[in-house]
């Protein structure tokens, strides 16, 4: 019987990770849905009307619940990736547009575009936890993944501003090319790369030193890049290329272009497999999911979504 | 109380500068034109966004509003400044520019094309001139022959590229909807905010060097903007139709290859 109970324990205490779904979940803007996709078949399998406008996506560390911010209803609608049904939703005020959730306290950091600031949540309350001041048209978020450090991007004072956790307060602020859109962090939170919308770059900071290292023109008037994401073995840094119809695939030492992946208009959103093998875009024109071979880096199948797909994370 | 803390503040700020750099960099601009315009409300909201900026970077801008008559002082060296923007009429400007051949002196009302003709290397033409404004609309009317709209620099109703985030703002922070010389008014602080915190440093020729370089800055219309040869800034030009944004120049498939080019003069007249 004490065996049993041990074992029960045991068992409750692993059962904070909810069995993976293998699914890709993707925000639709103009359909107001989100579009559920099976990672084994490359089918839509569910769509889920979740309101108006959902734009930023995010899973809770332990895989129990899918976030999606409603801009259009300021609101975080909460979904079961098992269920396919929403749960609850809590208020966030404003128009909320992109968020990350941090991988150890689980909160959600979300960027608040017309009151110059970053907000923390925590999900399972709805209890706002911070307000952190930042530049003008806050945008992007990215956090280490040891939870320490937020990146949140000023998108019209053009600066990365580094936050400290769980200080909540900005300890450095990096000024980079006009309109910065995305950034995201190597594993072991050294480096942060960072996209440029209308500067059309990315740039490498050492974290640091919170240096510019490397910056990376993409080269074209068309590149209006956003997501930014590491393969696995973080030796490639793909970068999604807007007008220009392309994933970027970068060398993440040195930012030299290495490939150009063609993909479905207006690619937008970016979302690596947790086994790194996928990559998945959102093709906001299009209409689309391409599915990206991260071995050969080609495109291995389109998934057609709802209107403007926008924003995409997966639950495995 | 109120005494413990003000003897306090001393304390604090000789703390604060023991850190490299936390000195802000005090940046001084000057407008200089009539007051209660929408192109001084651009330059207030332009400012209060730089400051945004300047509290994390290190910087502290300030606007002295000066009468038009200014036009015909020296504003260089004493008055400190970093770089003019004037909302004035064609003489008085080109006059202002002349007697201040070492300030990056910005045009935000005046469109006259003579002006860019004129080459004045300090004269910054951030409001798009009389030429660009129709080619724009000779562009769209090629498109649309039976359309009246009329080319703007800028309209309150656009959304688009960040647009409506930079018209709520305006619109809450100064209480008129923003207008084309609001928008160049705008411009102007923040494009002199975005080279001061790259350079750190506020000298007015070596901004002016700047400012004549690779700029890249945002304008909030969805393309990067630098200036011209014959110092205008390079720019896309709304189509508005009875209160409505109904086009972008350059019209895709009219402009071709030459893009923002298309529109208006870039070069220098040969002397």
């Amino acid at each position: 019987m004490r065996f049993i109970t041990t074992l029960f324990l045991a068992l409750l205490s692993l059962g904070v990770m909810a069995e993976p779904t293998h699914r890709v979940f993707v925000t639709n803007e103009k359909s107001n849905d989100v579009s559920v996709i099976d990672a084994k078949s490359n089918r839509v399998i569910a769509t889920i009307p979740v309101g108006k406008r959902p734009r930023g996506i995010g899973i809770a560390p332990d895989g129990s619940e899918v976030y999606v911010a409603v801009s259009g209803e300021d609101k975080i609608v909460v979904l079961d990736p098992k269920e396919l049904k929403i749960t609850r939703e809590f208020g966030v005020g404003n128009d909320p547009e992109t968020f990350a959730v941090n991988p150890k306290n689980g909160y959600i950091y979300i960027s608040k575009e017309d009151d110059a600031k970053a907000e923390v949540y925590d999900p399972k309350t709805g209890a706002l936890i911070a307000e952190i001041p930042v530049g003008l048209e806050p945008e992007g978020v990215a956090i280490s993944p040891d939870g320490s450090k937020v990146i949140v991007t000023s998108e019209s004072t053009n600066m990365l501003h580094v936050i400290a956790v769980p200080e909540h307060r900005v300890v450095a602020n990096i000024l980079v090319g006009a309109r910065p859109r995305a950034a995201t962090f190597n594993r072991d939170g050294t480096r942060a790369y960072a996209s440029s919308e209308i500067g059309g770059e990315v740039v490498e900071v050492d974290m640091a030193s919170h240096e510019i290292v490397h910056r990376q023109p993409l080269g074209s008037d068309k590149a209006k890049p956003k997501d930014v994401v590491l393969s696995k073995d973080e030796k490639l840094l793909y970068v999604a290329g807007g007008r220009l119809n392309k994933v970027m695939v970068l060398d993440a030492d040195s930012l030299e272009i290495k490939k150009a992946i063609p993909v479905g208009k207006r690619v937008w959103g970016l979302a690596l497999s947790r086994d790194g093998s996928r990559l998945y875009t959102t093709d906001g024109v299009s209409g689309t999911v391409s599915v990206i071979d991260t071995g050969k880096n080609e495109v291995i199948a389109t998934i057609k979504v709802g209107k403007f797909p926008w924003g995409i994370a997966i639950d495995d | 109380m109120k005494r413990s803390i003000l003897t306090l503040i001393p304390l604090l700020l000789g703390l604060y500068s023991l850190a490299p750099g936390a000195e802000p960099l005090i940046v001084k601009l000057a407008y200089v034109g009539e007051p209660g315009t929408s192109a001084l409300a651009g330059v207030r909201q332009g400012l209060s966004e730089a400051n945004v900026q300047g509290r994390f970077l290190g910087q502290e801008y300030r606007l002295e509003v000066l009468p038009p008559a200014a036009a015909e002082q020296d504003l260089s060296g004493e008055g400190g400044f970093a770089a003019v923007i004037a909302a004035l009429p064609a003489p008085a400007l080109l006059s202002l520019a002349r007697g201040n051949p070492d300030l990056p002196v910005f045009n935000i009302t005046a469109r006259e094309d003579d002006l860019r003709d004129a080459c004045l290397p300090n004269l910054l033409h951030v409001i798009p001139s009389e030429r660009m404004l129709r080619d724009a609309e000779a562009q769209w009317r090629r498109k649309h022959p039976d359309s009246g709209a009329r080319a703007h620099a800028w309209d309150e109703h656009f959304r688009k590229y960040a647009a409506s985030q930079l018209n709520k703002r305006f619109r809450e922070d100064q209480g008129i909807p923003m207008d084309d010389e609001a928008w160049a008014g705008w411009a102007a602080a923040r494009m002199v905010a975005d080279l001061v915190a790259r350079r750190q440093s506020a000298d007015p020729e070596g901004l002016l060097a700047a400012l004549r370089g690779r700029i890249d800055f945002d304008g909030q219309k969805g393309v990067k903007m630098n200036f011209r040869p014959n110092g205008q800034l390079s720019q896309v030009i709304f189509l508005v139709e009875n209160g409505r944004v109904v086009g972008e120049a350059p019209v895709r498939g009219v402009a071709g290859a030459a893009g923002l080019e298309s529109l208006g003069k870039s070069e220098c007249p040969a002397s």
